[in-house]
């Protein structure tokens, strides 16, 4: 028995298709990505070594600064609003009984599995100017001018209430299962000892919610950085560089200016800052509990 | 008496406002779609009001059997559900044989190989697409099946690991040593004894590779050339092209593929729920 469960030829054979998929997918593509990056290859022809000269580029670039800004505004964006909300959503839903509570997730959770192409095209339909459903309501309300909402200075507005709208179902049922989880006992102590529902939200709710925050909160900062689809149909970066995020950066860079290796060059660093935020935001978040257990 | 009567009446406020509060949020959420049907209904001209929806005076069914046929819909939703499909089951067999090997089998390198496993989770997925598209060419890949497959597979592998293997760590060990002594071989004794003891992750791994390679179009749409493998969200991808001027029959086209994952959350909706919640936690 030990002997099989040690016998090396059954392991290979079993890790072999998760290590070959993960080197073929995953780790040669990022070593060649490394390779190009020092290249000034145009994605076709022939590609010249060229030193470090597309990772200097890319220090310089407004552009790149400015994608990284519009990451930090949109995770901002997401714990500033989007996860209140959330949280909020969920303590109240916990406390409703019967039917109207699952009505109430199932719908909360729709935007969230249809496709984000969809989303993306159906966002521009409500933000266009001339027959679109935001501009439409604020007439219904007496506003009378017409907003241009993915123009200069409001764009990334419009990208953050686009993400905000469709993920705040997925947040909002994360909090809602981790609200699931406190132990009734403790409301029921609470209010035996006179503590009214806006009390028992900050003394038991929030506090035994923590580890659950940090991870939404790890998972929304990470999404931030990640942010692709969405922005690539409604604005794809524009106008100008405005909404520009790293991975819609990389691939204009590619596929529309031609610049492969300059291209890759973001890729890498793209790679970098993500493994980075994961390992940051980890250990921060880490040394609390082993903190709480010693005091 | 009165203080008692004076909360009671407080705390029925307090309801009414929670429960304006959720029905407020769920208007939010789920209006842009009420509003998407409602226009995918009306005819092209009725579509410049300025009021918030439309009562189109007569309903265009013909929108949809537009959007039906010139949006390939059969066709890419086939592929979809096909390589969706097939990526959920070569991500579950793949997971569950790595986290066996990992969880049970004594080896030195065990930890090494799971980390590496798990390092797919941190490494965005947008960035490996440049390199990928020259590999894919090189192989002579690109616009088959594979092209889509096997980043599908690898970028959803890392949270099918993490979860088959930390569900397989609670499962007792007496029955596959029961199999093993009985002469069963390690690959039977996987798939007839610890597979079926993990349903409910086998579930949650489903759903979380589903939900994720459902909405999938950037990879698709830079390896792609052809009709034959495209997926659903290229029914909307290629439409606002074609139909540029036509926007009844675009708001169709976006109900059209909004709608078979609509009708299987709705229907699933409990195991979805469960499956979400049990996969964001622990991933």
């Amino acid at each position: 028995m030990k002997q099989l469960y040690s016998n090396k030829w059954i392991i290979l054979s079993l890790v072999a298709p998760g290590i070959l998929t993960f080197v073929a997918a995953i780790l040669a593509p990022i070593c060649l990505s490394v390779y190009y990056s020092l290249t000034d290859f145009s994605g076709m022809g022939s590609a010249d070594f060229i030193g470090l000269e597309n990772y200097i580029a890319l220090v310089q670039d407004g552009a790149f600064w400015t994608a990284l800004l519009n990451s930090i505004f949109l995770a901002v964006g997401f714990i500033v609003i989007q996860h209140p909300l959330a949280i909020i959503t969920a303590a109240i839903l916990d406390k409703l009984q019967g039917r109207a509570e699952g009505v109430f997730r199932c719908i909360y959770f729709i935007p969230n599995v249809i496709s984000v192409a969809i989303i993306a095209y159906l966002w521009k339909f409500i933000y266009n100017p001339s027959f679109g459903l935001l501009n439409n309501i604020l007439h219904f309300f007496g506003y009378q001018e017409d907003v241009n909402w993915l123009g200069s200075g409001n764009a990334i507005w419009s990208v953050l209430i686009v993400l905000i709208w469709h993920g705040f179902g997925w947040g909002m049922l994360i909090y809602y299962t981790g609200i699931k989880n406190i132990d009734p006992v403790l409301y029921e102590a609470a209010s035996i000892d006179g503590a009214n529902a806006r009390v028992s939200f900050f003394r038991i709710t929030l506090p035994l919610m923590k580890p659950v925050i940090q991870v939404n909160v790890t998972l929304a900062i990470i999404a931030a950085l990640k942010q692709m689809e969405t922005v690539y149909l409604l604005t794809n970066g524009g106008p100008g560089n405005e909404t520009q995020f790293l991975a819609n950066y990389l691939y204009k860079q590619a596929f529309s200016s031609f610049k492969y290796g300059y291209g890759n060059a973001i890729s890498v660093v793209f790679i970098i800052i993500c493994l980075t935020a994961t390992v940051l935001l980890n250990k921060a978040f880490q040394e609390k509990p082993i903190k709480k257990e010693v005091s | 008496m009165d203080i008692a009567g004076k909360s009671h009446n407080f705390s029925k406020i307090g309801k009414a406002v929670k429960m304006l509060c959720l029905i407020a949020i769920a208007v939010v959420q789920i209006f842009p779609l009420v509003w998407l049907f409602d226009f995918s209904l009306a005819s092209s001209n009725e579509l410049f009001t300025k009021g918030l929806l439309i009562i189109p005076k007569e309903i265009m069914w013909d929108n949809y059997a537009k959007a039906f046929i010139d949006g390939h819909f059969l066709l890419y939703l086939k592929n979809s559900l096909l390589i969706n499909g097939l990526a959920v089951i070569l991500v579950l067999i793949i997971s569950i044989m790595a986290s066996f090997a990992i969880t049970r089998m004594t080896w030195k390198l065990s930890p090494l190989v799971r980390n590496l496993l798990l390092l797919g989770m941190m490494i965005p997925i947008h960035a490996t697409i440049l390199p990928n598209f020259q590999i894919y060419n090189k192989l002579g890949i690109t616009d088959s099946i594979f092209a889509l497959l096997i980043p599908y597979v690898a970028f959803s592998l890392p949270q099918g690991v993490f979860l088959t293997s930390s569900f397989m760590e609670s499962i007792p060990r007496e029955l596959e040593e029961a199999a093993l002594i009985d002469g069963c071989n390690i690959y039977r004794m996987i798939a007839i004894i610890i597979t079926p003891m993990m349903k409910a992750s086998i579930a949650t791994v489903s759903i979380m590779t589903f939900l994720n390679n459902w909405n999938e179009f950037m990879m698709a749409m830079t390896f792609l050339s052809s009709k034959t493998w495209k997926t659903l969200p290229f029914s909307v991808l290629e439409f606002t092209g074609e139909y540029s001027s036509n926007y009844a029959v675009q708001f169709a086209v976006m109900g059209l593929t909004a709608l078979p994952a609509i009708i299987i959350y709705i229907l699933l909706n409990k195991h979805i729920t469960k499956g979400v919640a049990a996969g964001a936690i622990k991933g």
